[in-house]
């Protein structure tokens, strides 16, 4: 057959869905709020993990992190003195790491305490991290105004920083901020740079042990090494508290992609070697990525699922009202057999309506979708992401329940014997 | 005589699966010559409607053979009986059988869909069908803005579309009132005069004299054939 006959036959079987519009829209309605679901869900749930991958990304897929953490019983006999508690990673562990464990690009150690922050009279509490410049630059800590932490800065033991914007307010800056002075513990730092406005989020603010009260200030690790130390004091009412850590976090960049687990278990054996005490935590971005992508894709999977079995309504809908039209055009369809229509034909007649029906709905039920989306996304702040691979998927389900949906009522058509259809009245 | 465009050769048609079954036609033999115009009546239940529906192709005879053209179609299969409704029978109904939601000029179209003509081709085919019953004008109208004449009119051009070779007309005029039923049966004499083979069911006497023959059937046999 030519092809321009399916489109005559296309245009036909039309036809009788614009005849009758209501019961055409009605049909498809099932089709479109499911469709409409459908790409809400995919797109909520596609959102949710490019949220994931943005907030777990930004740790780097090839870094693994290592933070020191207060053990819950501290052991006594590791104690240098019996009111400072030490815990966590050490020098010699970072020099350890460095020697032995191959693979390795980068091991930046950083130091982080907790300081209070003057400026003239002002104060804030403030995160003091001390770390190397290639820090900033690995975890995209970039300056909107003014320089970043250098080389040179950390050779000189300049006492400069560059802080988050939040801070400023707080402290009373409201101009230039460049070149002011911030005291912290009884040293002067100078504000060389104000970090971009994208703090960590989620996950990685955790395994970065960022502080969301407090705001961050990034000095060179040299400079506070030299000028504070490794111990700190906390004051909290009426007890003080010291602690000496050498190392609150190391950050290693693993060389190759494909070694980061290997790498992460190498270094796991030597810090519980080191640290039977378990003073410590081991963050892989790149595991905990997968694991909660896992879970995310298992959660989009069910909401899927529930939101297709509107689709399957919608099909058994139109399989529904197809049926119901097959009898009654009992009579059409004996008067096209005795015009020559074979079984094929009427079967062909029906599935176009059909298919036509809910691919018209899957359309609109994109549409549908994408308002759904866009309300949703406006009124609860969720993010999402409509994919084209979705509307693709969406499309073809829909497509396919139109042919699915039709085959029954359109096998009854064509078997229908022409003689009683045709008297059928 | 020329050779017979319809050759009923003991025909005999049986209803149902189980004993007694319903022995509707009992042993029809009946030629139609080509260019004939032949009228069968009866009364109802003489069997005319399932003789019709035999000549038609619509069913299959359960013993005897009918001779199409020259072909027996009486063992044709469903697809098989498609092709000849398709191709070889213009079929007139009673109650036009248009269908609704199509215009005229689809609904002549039909008959083209089914065949192996392209549709694009035949378009001044089905313009010059729909002129030649007098209904240019209302080509683009539905079924439901016309008269009974003019439906029947748009029958008849839909049955001619594809040329066939026997037109089979059931009561063409039963659903109309004299007048327009006498534009019809003009019509049809037209055809007739153009070398058409026709074949008509009726009861009405009147009709069937228009005709050049007249079968009376009676309880499923033939029992007068001759001259109208």
């Amino acid at each position: 057959m030519i092809p321009q006959k399916h489109l005559e036959l296309v245009r036909m079987g039309l036809r009788s869905l614009v005849g009758y519009p209501m019961r055409t829209v009605l049909t498809m309605l099932g089709v479109v709020f499911g469709v409409g679901s459908v790409i809400a869900m995919l797109a909520l749930g596609a959102g949710a993990e490019r949220e994931l991958l943005k907030e777990i990304g930004r740790l780097g897929i090839q870094n693994i992190i290592i933070n020191s953490i207060k053990p819950e019983v501290p052991d006594t006999s590791n104690q240098r003195s019996n009111w400072i508690s030490s815990y966590g990673i050490t020098f010699k562990d970072h020099r350890q790491i460095v020697d032995t464990i191959p693979g390795i690009e980068k091991a930046l150690p950083v130091h982080v305490s907790k300081k209070t922050v003057w400026q003239g009279s002002k104060r804030v509490e403030g995160t003091l991290y001390a770390v190397t410049p290639e820090h900033l630059d690995m975890f995209q800590l970039n300056t909107s105004v003014g320089r970043n932490l250098t080389h040179l800065d950390d050779e000189k033991l300049s006492r400069v920083c560059v802080v988050r914007s939040g801070m400023l307010k707080e402290l009373g800056i409201y101009q230039d901020p460049i070149g002011f002075g911030l005291n912290i513990d009884k040293e002067t730092f100078y504000i060389v740079g104000v970090l971009k406005d994208d703090s960590f989020l989620g996950y990685a603010r955790k395994a970065l042990s960022v502080d969301a009260k407090s705001s961050e200030i990034y000095v060179p690790y040299s400079s506070a090494l030299r000028r504070h130390g490794t111990r700190s004091i906390t004051r909290r009412s009426g007890s003080s508290e010291a602690t000496d850590v050498e190392l609150n976090q190391v950050v290693i960049s693993v060389t190759d992609l494909d070694q980061v687990l290997v790498t992460a278990r190498m270094l796991g054996s030597l810090l519980e070697r080191n640290h039977p005490e378990k003073d410590y935590e081991l963050v892989v971005p790149l595991e905990v990525l997968s694991q909660r992508q896992k879970t995310q894709q298992v959660f989009n999977m069910a909401l899927v699922a529930i939101a297709s079995i509107s689709l399957l309504v919608g099909g058994i809908g139109i399989a529904n009202i197809m049926l119901a039209t097959v009898t009654e055009r009992t009579k059409e369809i004996g008067v096209r057999r005795a015009l020559g229509a074979r079984r094929h034909h009427i079967i062909a007649q029906f599935l176009t309506e059909t298919t036509t029906i809910s691919t018209i709905g899957g359309g609109v039920g994109v549409l549908v979708g994408i308002g759904l989306v866009q309300v949703l996304t406006f009124f609860t702040g969720w993010s999402a992401a409509i994919t084209l691979s979705s509307v693709a998927l969406s499309l073809s389900i829909s497509m396919a329940v139109g042919i699915i949906s039709g085959i029954y009522p359109a096998r009854r058509a064509a078997g229908l014997d022409p003689i009683s259809a045709l008297r059928h009245e | 005589m020329k050779a017979p465009i319809i050759s009923l050769q003991g025909v005999h048609k049986y209803y149902g699966e189980c004993e007694p079954r319903l022995h509707v036609l009992k042993g029809i033999d009946l030629d139609v010559a080509e260019g004939e115009y032949v009228s069968i009546t009866g009364t109802s239940g003489s069997g005319k409607s399932t003789l019709l529906n035999l000549l038609g192709c619509l069913d299959n005879t359960s013993n005897g053979a009918y001779l199409l053209n020259g072909r027996d179609v009486s063992s044709f299969s469903d697809d098989e009986l498609s092709k000849i409704r398709n191709e070889d029978i213009g079929f007139i109904f009673q109650s036009f059988n248009l269908i609704p939601q199509l215009t005229v000029f689809e609904n002549v179209q039909v008959p083209l869909l089914y065949g192996a003509r392209s549709i694009s081709s035949t378009t001044d085919l089905c313009h010059e069908m729909i002129e030649s019953v007098g209904l240019s004008d209302r080509s683009e109208h539905r079924p439901t803005q016309l008269s009974g004449g003019e439906c029947q009119r748009v029958a008849i051009a839909r049955a001619l579309i594809n040329d066939p070779v026997l037109l089979l007309a059931d009561e063409p005029t039963g659903n109309l009132d004299s007048n327009t039923g006498e534009e019809v049966l003009a019509l049809i004499d037209d055809l007739h005069h153009q070398g058409r083979s026709v074949v008509m069911i009726t009861h009405d006497p009147e009709v069937a004299n228009r005709s050049q023959r007249r079968v009376d059937l009676r309880d499923g046999i033939i029992v007068e054939a001759g001259a109208a």
